[in-house]
Formats: structure tokens, sequence, C-alpha cells
């Protein structure tokens, strides 16, 4: 079990050789964006699009698409979910200089795979035309230095889920006000101690983002100098202040976040009452067995500043910079994204998110729903929503990092009873801290 | 071997030749091994230790003003070492190490001598159930043992409730221990099966001796089988210190039903996202290298202890 002077040797030796292939090319210094365009396929070139995603069934939506572009097939792969696992995938394959032609990418990860210099910038291929077909909120989370960097896929405008039998226990109505959501949050856990108004994740702290981004919070903003980040301005912390205190108050669930099985069994026996939830959470709430008409939606609270409403998720379809078609990769995802039919199908089969096109929601989310009891809240509730959502937000390049701390730090309000104003300020340091480490210019706000 | 060969050699006077060509057949049937050992655990080990001493700088908003890589120093191992993150996962697994390995150890040492105990009934019958939860992957029986955990689907909490017992599975301070429910459940049959090859290879001899002398089977086993297994009983408990060093699949999934798992709930989960969720390869790999070492210095440490008091 000894290692000989002379193994050791040998070991020593390829170590240095090792290291010096690996000076050569850090990785994320891909010149994709240096080089010259690819150009377009020759006329009767047939090739293959590989598009990861995590949509389900969107091959039947890339089929439509084959069946009129024989030259040009397009090939769906299933990837798990964003940080789930997805991504993971998707940053091996670049680093080993390999991987799809599309990913999936969500809207908040864009920055991260521009980082590692995993993304096309689509201006080169004429990406700019586009521009008009979009709404302004979802091009603008994709549009950084003057590029474009992926083409917005679905948006997650948020509203009000709820079930009306649960709020009438306290003859309370859908509130208008973040105050008036507490105090009915108040009164129904007052009157049955096993009941919720709502769930408030603490070990996903996306929501808590999207609410202080309606109140107005700002926390990455890229200038010229630089990139400004501010987790803790007035708006952001009024916003934790608020969750601290419904925390502490013991009206709000923190036992399990939404969607998850213990989440949709309480839904489904009336000790969860309601969601703040974005416009994809409707096929999520239909997943509650018992829930048939039981359900509506409203616009959902909102704070003194801001805006209307916030958005929640929502991704892109983004071309990895080991693609050889770019071009081609291009023209597909805007097909996928502004075409009618695509949008419609993709609704039918994979049951995607608000579209981001501008003139267009999809034939059936026109229609009343029998789950909502009759309500045609997409039309009603979602449409105004999708407008409201607050401009000029930004995500940072390590955004996933920031979540994480934020999450981890946010579990602590649970476990060591830390409040949420303190895992602001504690995640603020440890971002600027990565930022700077990895070499980024960073500038606080005083 | 090449002793081996050698002895065979001049045993049966081999002529020089002869004996040279059967030195190089070993290295050819040994070679397609090699070169699998070569690329898949050598070279990503070299690969590691490599990475664990860069650095990459990217200047600008996204690193379009130039990307940088070059040698760290130790700048990663103080940065993993002074992460919290990093070291209160260190301290959960070292804390699950304390109590699982012994419990499960104890465990399996049980049912092996139930198992090989004169009155056993239909004991491979027994044998296979015990070492069933091994043959289920980790991810299928943690999604499985979930089930029995969460709120609202758990029989177990229900049946709780009935008798007034608040239970909650996947709270801050007993989510480690459902984990290592789930551990000890999958690998107790594993443990057990190493022990009873152990016990079977005890001549009978000494059984019937011990029998003439009148000796009960709890002195059989205190006396004579508990002696003789020392063997196994030490490797089963090395592979448990090494297996609990590298926690990783059952807190990555009972996350998505326990708030209470952070991100970087064990040393390997804080490496897996360093690496790949946040494209830090450095620490990650640095992060790596301090698990194995650890790993190394646990098992060569109890094997140590274990040979100083076998000697004395």
């Amino acid at each position: 079990m000894t290692i000989g002077r002379r193994r050791l040797l040998g070991l020593g030796l390829g170590a240095l050789g090792a290291a010096a292939l690996a000076g050569c090319a850090p990785p994320g210094a891909n010149p994709v964006n240096a080089e010259p365009t690819i150009p377009a396929a020759g006329p009767g070139e047939k090739i293959t699009l590989t598009y990861w995603a995590w949509l389900k069934d969107l091959q039947k939506v890339a089929d439509i698409w084959n069946a009129r572009n024989p030259n040009v097939q397009v090939q769906a792969v299933f990837s798990l979910g964003g940080s789930n696992g997805g991504y993971q995938k998707m940053y091996s394959a670049l680093a080993a200089g390999g991987g799809p032609d599309l990913a999936q990418v969500e809207l908040r990860s864009v920055p991260e795979f521009m980082l590692v210099g995993g993304l096309v910038d689509l201006a080169r291929y004429g990406a700019k035309q586009y521009r008009s077909r979009y709404d302004e909120a979802a091009w603008d989370q994709v549009t950084f230095n003057g590029g474009v960097f992926a083409i917005p896929q679905d948006t997650g405008p948020m509203a009000w889920y709820y079930q009306p039998e649960v709020l009438a226990k306290v003859g309370g109505q859908p509130p208008t006000t973040w105050d008036e959501w507490a105090a009915l949050a108040q009164q129904l856990h007052q009157q049955d101690p096993t009941v919720y108004l709502e769930v408030f994740s603490v070990a996903d702290a996306s929501p808590f983002m999207a609410y202080a981004a309606q109140a107005g919070g700002k926390w990455f903003t890229p200038t010229e100098n630089g990139w400004l980040v501010n987790l803790t301005d007035d708006a952001t912390l009024a916003t934790a202040r608020f969750f601290d205190k419904a925390i502490d108050g013991g009206y709000v669930q923190t036992g399990y976040d939404p969607y998850s099985p213990g989440w949709t069994a309480a839904a489904g026996n009336g000790q969860i009452a309601a969601l703040t939830g974005a416009s994809w959470g409707d096929a999520l709430v239909e997943t509650i067995g018992t829930g048939k008409g039981k359900w509506r939606v409203a616009p959902m609270p909102k704070w003194p500043t801001g805006s209307g409403s916030t958005a929640l998720g929502g991704s892109s379809t983004a071309i990895l910079a080991n693609s050889r078609h770019p071009q081609e990769a291009l023209d597909f995802a805007v097909w996928l994204t502004t075409s009618p039919e695509a949008i419609d199908a993709l609704i039918k089969y994979c049951g995607i998110g608000w579209s981001p096109s501008r003139d267009y929601i999809g034939a059936q989310r026109q229609q009343p729903s029998e789950f909502f009891s009759g309500q045609n809240y997409n039309t009603d509730i979602f449409v105004p929503a999708a407008k409201q959502q607050p401009k000029d937000w930004h995500w940072g390049p390590i955004t996933q990092r920031t979540l994480n701390a934020l999450s981890d730090n946010f579990r602590r309000k649970i476990t060591a009873g830390q409040s949420l104003v303190d895992s602001l300020h504690l995640t603020q340091k440890t971002t600027v801290d990565t930022m700077r480490q990895i070499g980024l210019t960073v500038l606080e706000a005083k | 071997m090449t002793t081996t060969l050698e002895r065979t050699a001049v045993r049966t006077n081999a002529p020089q030749r002869h004996r040279r060509k059967l030195l190089g057949a070993p290295w050819i049937l040994l070679a397609p091994f090699l070169a699998l050992f070569a690329l898949t655990v050598l070279v990503p080990v070299i690969l590691a230790v490599v990475q664990s001493f860069t650095h990459i700088n990217r200047a600008g908003l996204f690193g379009e003003q130039g990307v940088t890589g070059g040698f760290a120093g130790f700048a990663n191992y103080v940065e993993a070492l002074t992460d919290s993150n990093f070291l209160g996962a260190i301290g959960r697994v070292l804390l699950f190490g304390v109590v699982q390995v012994p419990v499960m150890t104890v465990f399996a040492t049980a049912l092996a001598l139930l198992l090989e105990s004169a009155s056993a009934r239909w004991p491979a019958f027994f044998r296979a159930a015990y070492f069933l939860p091994y043959g289920i992957p980790g991810v299928i029986a943690t999604i499985l043992w979930s089930f029995l955990y969460v709120p609202g689907l758990s029989p177990i909490i229900d049946v709780g409730r009935l008798v007034g017992l608040d239970i909650d599975f996947l709270g801050p301070n007993s989510v480690l221990w459902s984990i290592a429910n789930i551990v000890t459940w999958t690998y107790t049959g594993y443990n057990m099966l190493v022990i009873v090859a152990q016990l079977k290879s005890i001549p009978s001899e000494i059984y019937e001796a011990a029998k003439v002398d009148g000796a009960s089977p709890l002195r059989i086993a205190a006396s004579i089988q508990l002696p003789l297994i020392r063997p196994a009983l030490i490797l089963s408990v090395v592979f448990s210190i090494i297996g609990t060093l590298q926690l990783f699949v059952e807190p990555l999934v009972l996350r998505t039903v326990a708030p209470a798992i952070v991100t970087e709930y064990t040393p390997n989960l804080s490496a897996y996202n360093n690496a790949f969720a946040y494209n830090d390869y450095g620490v990650a790999s640095a992060e790596a290298v301090i698990i194995a070492i650890a790993a190394f210095v646990l098992s060569f440490g109890f094997l140590a202890w274990t040979n100083r008091r076998g000697r004395s």
C-alpha cells in the first residue's frame, strides 16, 4: 500500500502536465461572440437541431415545425427543470465543448449563462428586428450590453388564487392591499388554528424576490461602471419587515412550500385558503383532486409603492455557444414563441406559462375555466397583471447563488429566529463578496 | 505478483524466452482495466487536485472584458475552510456518523447473529428480506420514505395525532435523523451480509467444542462469534465512515419536501453546488480534496486504533 518514490514522481509529472493543459483555456472564455458569425445552412442541406427543455411533450410542438421545414428538423430532449439538474447538465456540456443548439433557460438565469460564455449574441443574427413582437418587460430581461442573449419563451405574471368557501368562514373578500391580506390571514387563523390563508416559503426565496420587485425593489442594475447591487433598498426591507411580522405572528404557514405534496393535501382539505401565484400555477392548482369549482382568481394584493403585479418564473429559449446552426435555431425560437399555432400547441401539450407574445395569449386562455368556477380568469385577471409587471428589473450574474444564500438564510428564520431583514443584509454581503471574488466590478448603493 | 511468477518460472525450469513472455502477459490482461481505471479514476483525481489550485477571473459585467485563469495557491482551500456553510456541513455529517454508524453496526451484528443461530427459522428467506432494501436505489428509497414523512400524507403522523403525539419528521432538529433512518434502513442488510459471510467461515468444530463444554447461545455469541467476526465489523465500519462523509442523494432528494435542508447540507452537496450550480470548479475541487483527505484520515485512523487495540 506504500507509494514508491518512482510512482510518486510519475504522479507529480502527470499533475504538472495536466496543470499546463488546464492553464491554457479557462472554462468560460468561450469566444463565440467575438468570432465571425456562422452562415445559414445552404439550400437543400438537411440539419437537425436539438432543444433541451423541461417542457413535457415539447416534441409534439416541434413536430408541427418539422412538418413545415423538412430541412431543419428539431428534436426535443427532456432535461430536468432549471437548477434541479438541468442547468448542471447544460453547464457541464458547455464546459466540455458540446451541448444542444437550443436550451430552456429561466429569464433569471440568462446572465449566469452569459457569465460562463454560454450564450450566442442573437443580435448578430438579426434578433433585434423581432423586438416589437414581445412584451417589453420580457425583452428587457434578455438584453444586455446592447446584445440579445435569448428569446423570451414564457413569463409568470402573478395573481391571487383563493377558495371563496374558506374565506367565507370569516366573511372575507380577496384583499386588495397586503395590509388587508395580513388582517384576513389573522382572522382566518384565529377562527380555526389549523387553517392558514397562505404559505410563505422559507426554503425558496424566489416568491419573496417577486414581492420585493412588486414593491419597487431593484437588486441588480448593470451600469457602465459595473454592477450596482442593492438587496437592502427601502422597498425590499419594508417587504421583509412585513413577512417577519407575519411569521412571528404565526398566521402564515411555513412548514411546506406551495405545490409540494403537503401543500396539495392541505389546500385540498381547506387548511390553506389561498395562493399568491404566477399564471403557470393554474395547472398546479388544478392538480388538487377535490378542488374543482372551489377556486377563483383575483388580482394580487398591492403594496403602498411599486407595481400592481409582479413576475415569478418565466423562461427563455437560448441558443448555446456550441451550436453550429444559430441562424436556424433563432428562426425556430421566434416561431415557437410568437406564432399562434405554436403558442396554442405549447399551451395544449406543455402547459406553458404566460406567452410573452405581444398580441396573442392563446385560444385556450380566452375560454372560461370549469375548475376556476367558470371564471374567465386569464382574460380578466392575468392580461391586466401581465401589463403591470415591474419594469427595469434585472437579474444578476450570480442569481442562483444569491437565491440559495437568501433561501438558506431565510430557513434560519425557522431554525434560529434570524429575521428576514438580517438575512437580506447577510446575503447582500455574500453576493457582493462573491462577485468581487470572480473579478466583476461591483458598486454598492450607500 | 512478479515474485510468484518468478518462482513458477524457476520451478518449471522454463527457458529464458518463455519467462519474458510470461512476464508480459499479466500487463496485457490488465491493460483494459488499467486504461479504464486511469481514465475514470486517476485522471479525474489529478484534474481535481490541479483545479483546486486554480482561479478564474472575469472582468466587466459578464467577463466580456477578458477571462483569465491562473494559479490560486491555497486560496480555494482557505475559502472552503472559512466558509461557514461548508464547515457546518462537515459538522453535520460528523454528528450523523457518530450516531448512525454505531447504531447500524449494532443492528447489523444482531441480525447476523440471530440469522446464524441454531434456532433460526427460514434464515435464507430473512437474509434476502433484510438485504432487499440495499437493492433499491437511494433516490427511490428516499422518495418512498418521504411519503411516510410528509404531513398530510404520512399515516405515521396521522396515527401519532390520534394518540396525541405531534410528530415532525422534517423539522430542523429532526430531519437529520430522518435521513439517518433511511440510510440505516438501506445499509443494515448489506453490512449484515458481510458479517454473515464471516460467521459462516467459523469452523463448526469450535461450536461443537463449546457445546460440549456446555456454553449457552449467548456465551457462544459473546466469546466465540463476536471476537471472530472482528475483521468483518472493522470493514463494515470503515465502509460506513466513508459512506457517511459522502452523504448526498438522500438530502438532495428529501430537500424537495423538507424546507429545513439547506443547499449545502452535506460536504458533497456543497461541492456539487459550487461546481455545477455556481460554476466555481476551483472551490468545488478544493472541497472534494478536503472530503477525500478527511475520509482517508478517519478510515486509517480507525484502522490504526483497532490494530493497536487488537495487539494489546
